[in-house]
């Protein structure tokens, strides 16, 4: 991939915006690949956290808010820990991960999606999570229905399902700090 | 010893043998837990991946209950703990984060208190001297290998201040025990964490690498001490099985059922029952438990 290091390049709004977002200078990164060595996921991506680092340093939004890493990412921290820098890398991805809210595009971008969301949706209703609402939303919401359903007879047999969905008290508060996050965050 | 307690949410489906485990053993060795009144979720890496100030938020709930308890924070799941002591850190240290999230929360929130994992608390609070005493029945000639899995070992802010590249916490409590702890590469290897719905096969892939390795050091066991490294090499050990060709067998057990045995505590609180690779097999050949017959 062919990239001009134009002033532009090096300055870019993306650029800015991911590093006041996430608090890390992206020029300490000198591009050692330390990070991507011991990626455990790296065999399966295309761009590794080292490239996906020199993508946002270089501006490039598009191919960064799409490159499959971040769905592949297991947030592992290997990369963190090894960084000679101590650039918070994961903190970038996280970042990155949320630009794409409402893009929704790169290989498994939706499913991820759908998932933080069928999580998220379970905790905002209830307060915690329960694993049969987690996997039913995720199935439903991602048309994938049958994800999955081969381990359910396991819990069963193991009596490892919670069943019923434990409500906190204060379940209004919760609500109504998901609702102050999403105002401030709209902005 | 007394501690505010957070189960989090895998003490209620999946992990609930771990959960039960643990509160059994912490109560053999005198430790007192008082659950967090009202609790909930700590948002895991949905949150985390998608709103900086969620992910700080939703522990903080449960923190600020702690706080009032006025009581120092411990918990098994190890992801809970990461983002449990990440958020009091945080909020410790950046007095305008710490505003923002009390208004946000509705609560007055300072990050006072600490926040350990339940291998800490036993390792160090309880101390190994004082865990080798209780002892009855040593797991002698038991191979274990201790898997700490990536966010016990390498979380920002979360370390339990252990060798992040070869932690020895778990293998110094399978030492009091009485059973031999390997000496194998893998483990901080990452088992896939929360991929498990959405990239299945990465998980696949990676939790058969750390069952090969533990295979070839010749461990009898796995032992863990994580909700989600348990059930990725657990529940998906037929695949990883397929994946390789190979055969493993090998019980993933949390480190404080274990315990439970070596203590001779009651069976039915220890739960072993509810692994999906059977255990009994070899802990019934290496005669820590009656024959067993058990599906």
């Amino acid at each position: 991939m062919r990239t001009d290091l134009t002033d532009k390049a090096l300055h870019s709004e993306f650029r800015r915006k991911v590093e006041e977002l996430s608090g890390q200078n992206l020029s300490d990164c000198y591009q050692c690949g330390k990070c991507s060595g011991g990626c455990p996921v790296e065999p399966d991506v295309k761009v590794s956290p080292n490239r996906l680092i020199r993508m946002v340093q270089l501006g490039m939004e598009d191919e960064a808010l799409s490159s499959d890493s971040l769905w592949h990412c297991a947030g592992c921290c290997t990369c963190n820990g090894r960084c000679p820098m101590g650039i918070d890398i994961v903190r970038i991805k996280d970042v990155l991960r949320s630009l794409t809210k409402n893009i929704h595009y790169g290989k498994g971008s939706l499913e991820a999606w759908t998932f933080y969301e069928s999580f998220l949706d379970c905790v905002r209703n209830f307060g915690r999570l329960t694993e049969i609402g987690l996997m039913g939303g995720y199935n439903i919401n991602s048309g994938w229905i049958l994800t999955n359903v081969k381990k359910a007879p396991w819990f069963i047999i193991r009596n490892k399902l919670g069943i019923s969905p434990h409500t906190i008290k204060r379940i209004d508060r919760l609500q109504r700090v998901f609702k102050r996050i999403e105002e401030i965050e709209g902005k | 010893m007394k501690y505010a307690y957070y189960p989090g949410c895998s003490s209620e489906g999946s992990g609930a043998e771990y959960a039960r485990a643990s509160e059994a053993v912490l109560e053999a060795m005198g430790v007192e837990l008082e659950e967090i009144d009202d609790w909930i979720c700590c948002g895991a890496s949905p949150a985390h991946a998608t709103s900086h100030l969620l992910s700080i938020a939703l522990p903080a709930i449960s923190c600020a209950a702690a706080e009032k308890q006025s009581l120092d924070i411990m918990t098994c799941c190890a992801c809970c703990h990461s983002r449990l002591k990440q958020t009091n850190q945080q909020v410790k240290d950046d007095p305008k984060l710490r505003a923002q999230i009390s208004e946000i929360i509705e609560e007055d929130y300072k990050g006072s208190q600490n926040v350990l994992h339940i291998t800490e608390v036993l390792a160090r609070e309880v101390g190994l001297e004082a865990i080798k005493e209780r002892v009855r029945k040593p797991l002698k000639g038991l191979k274990v290998a201790c898997y700490y899995g990536c966010l016990m070992s390498r979380m920002p802010e979360a370390l339990l201040t252990d060798k992040s590249e070869y932690p020895m916490l778990l293998d110094n409590l399978m030492e009091a025990l009485g059973a031999e702890p390997l000496d194998w590469p893998f483990k901080t290897e990452c088992c896939g964490a929360a991929l498990t719905l959405t990239q299945t096969k990465t998980v696949i892939r990676l939790s058969a690498d750390v069952l090969h390795m533990a295979k070839q050091n010749g461990a009898d066991v796995l032992t863990v001490a994580c909700p989600l490294c348990q059930a990725n090499l657990d529940m998906y050990q037929g695949e990883a099985e397929k994946l390789l060709g190979e055969r493993f067998s090998i019980p993933v057990i949390y480190f404080v059922q274990l315990m439970g045995l070596a203590m001779d505590l009651d069976p039915k609180r220890i739960c072993l029952d509810k692994l999906i690779v059977d255990p009994f097999p070899i802990l019934a050949q290496k005669g820590f438990v009656d024959g067993a017959v058990y599906l």
